[in-house]
């Protein structure tokens, strides 16, 4: 495959500029709390959150189901406002979603009366408005193309498969060019085979663009979050849930799925995930 | 069209004719045990020959051809309908996009609506000063509710997903209307739309009886008076055809828009 030669070279030319790069801070999470109003009460879903994400890193958000992981995942993307505390995006308090900061979805979230063409260049057709109507359509073929869809542009997202789906929310995010790209969950409800193709076809991306682009992603697959991560952020159960610890991944880039598994600091970082967020569990038994 | 959605049709078509076998059965077992007091589909179909033989007919006002009363009834529920969505539908997407709208109106669609839309009339007569405009404001009344009750709904249940869409990508108001809120609601404004115009039709009749001139409702009341039990019978069959026939083009119009079964 020429196109894996290619993201290769990239990868190697890229990463002095990443480590030049990685200094300035692109998202700056101060003591955020967030809460609900509900029926029973207050419900405080995640507290005391401080995180400094670097510019061109890539961050996985770790816990169990209903941690406040994505809770805190949306308050960078601006869906949801911290109760107290405040989140920095690119210099500027976060004060509702904007078009520098792409969401990929934990449902996808592509229209489903547009075709994968039309789903992606409706959202560049909103952001980039000063851009010609030439411009825009070059910009979708591309990354339709990036993430090997050009054959099933035109289909309606109740065509695709899952993992097709993705590719189209990703190549969304992707497409308006935002400095930092948040998923959640992008890949739970994918098939492992799928899942660790989308996993290099993300890294292709972000290659491809320099390694430039902060990338946060919410997950529960531990495997997933070492491979992916530069920094892996545990996270205590909730409700009210804070940070347990965060942990480095010192794995040389580029990584390979299969040779990694047998690094024995991948064995030791996935040792260490586990015994974090399984701990709890043991003591109880 | 393959064999089996052909062999799908032809057993569709072979239950209707029997379904309407069994119709025609039960009325002349009416007419029979009535002692011919209620013609029967024999009498019925000679009656209805001859006013087909001239359906346009205009000798005068009180004498037109059926298929001028039922023309002059379809202009009415149309005007009517047409006048009754245009308010609704905007309504609704008022209505189904703000909690307030919602809060705000939907006390008083649930007041009026179950208001039989004949208890309008006088006061449509009042305000258009003659029997043709309150006819048609009935019909306007009656298409209003379920239209934009529909939309209001179709509007409220936008999924987040879709909702959210708009909001990552910095959708200008009028794109989100255009691209996510007129898409998901139009299968929902078109069910309102749909049952809209069969009450309409079926409140024609009634309204026609108490505006007189010339209708199939005004046709209906003229042959009891005339004691013509055929005619009425005639005109009951053509209302109920004409029925179908509006519910079945916008069940299609219906299909027509529902992205998911593309």
């Amino acid at each position: 495959m020429n196109t894996n030669d290619k993201s290769l070279n990239l990868v190697d030319s890229a990463n002095d500029f990443h480590k030049i790069n990685s200094r300035e801070t692109a998202i700056s999470i101060n003591n955020v709390e967030v809460s609900f109003s509900t029926p029973k009460g207050k419900f405080t879903a995640v507290k005391d959150i401080s995180l400094d994400i670097k510019r061109g890193e890539i961050i996985s958000l770790i816990g169990h189901s209903g941690c406040g992981k994505s809770t805190l995942m949306n308050t960078i993307s601006g869906m949801v406002l911290p109760t107290s505390g405040e989140v920095i995006a690119n210099g500027k308090v976060v004060k509702g979603p904007g078009p520098d900061r792409g969401i990929v979805f934990q449902n996808y979230s592509l229209l489903p009366w547009m075709s994968v063409y039309k789903n992606i260049f409706v959202a560049v057709d909103s952001v980039f408005k000063n851009k010609s109507t030439d411009e825009k359509h070059a910009i979708v073929n591309h990354y339709i193309e990036m993430v090997n869809l050009t054959s099933h542009k035109d289909k309606l997202p109740s065509q695709l498969s899952g993992g097709m789906k993705q590719r189209v929310a990703i190549a969304r995010a992707f497409a308006i060019n935002p400095s930092i790209l948040l998923l959640d969950e992008p890949f739970g409800a994918l098939d492992a085979l799928t899942k660790g193709s989308m996993h290099i076809e993300l890294l292709k991306l972000w290659n491809l663009d320099n390694r430039n682009k902060t990338i946060v992603i919410v997950t529960h697959d531990i495997e997933e979050a070492i491979f992916l991560s530069d920094k892996v952020v545990v996270m205590n159960n909730g409700p009210a849930a804070t940070i347990k610890k965060i942990v480095d991944i010192n794995l040389e880039r580029p990584r390979n799925k299969k040779a990694i598994a047998h690094d024995p600091e991948y064995i030791r970082i996935h040792d260490e995930l586990l015994g974090l967020l399984f701990d709890k569990f043991s003591i109880e038994d | 069209m393959n064999s089996f959605s052909l062999k799908n049709s032809i057993s569709n078509a072979l239950y209707f004719i029997g379904s309407m076998l069994v119709l025609i059965g039960l009325w002349q077992l009416v007419t029979i045990l009535t002692k011919n007091e209620i013609p029967g589909p024999v009498a019925t179909w000679q009656v209805f020959m001859e006013l087909m033989s001239e359906p346009f007919y205009d000798r005068g006002p009180n004498d037109k051809g059926i298929g001028n009363q039922l023309v002059s009834s379809l202009i009415r529920v149309f005007s009517g309908f047409g006048a009754g969505s245009i308010v609704a539908i905007p309504l609704g997407l008022l209505m189904g996009s703000s909690k307030t709208g919602m809060k705000l109106l939907n006390p008083i669609v649930q007041i009026l609506r179950p208001v039989s839309p004949l208890a309008w009339f006088p006061l449509g007569l009042l305000a258009f000063k003659a029997a043709e405009g309150a006819t048609i404001f009935i019909i306007m009344i009656t298409s209003l509710w379920p239209t934009l009750i529909n939309t209001a709904f179709g509007v409220a249940s936008i999924p987040d997903d879709h909702k959210n869409v708009g909001k990552a990508f910095g959708f200008s108001t009028w794109k989100y209307i255009t691209k996510i809120m007129l898409p998901y609601s139009i299968p929902h404004i078109i069910t309102g739309l749909r049952l809209s115009i069969g009450v309409a039709w079926m409140v024609i009749v009634a309204g026609e009886m108490l505006s007189g001139g010339v209708g199939i409702g005004f046709f209906v009341w003229d042959s009891w008076n005339a004691l013509s039990l055929e005619r009425i019978l005639v005109a009951i069959l053509i209302i109920g055809t004409v029925g179908l026939l509006l519910d079945k083009g916008f069940n299609a119009l219906q299909n027509a828009f529902s992205y998911n079964q593309k």
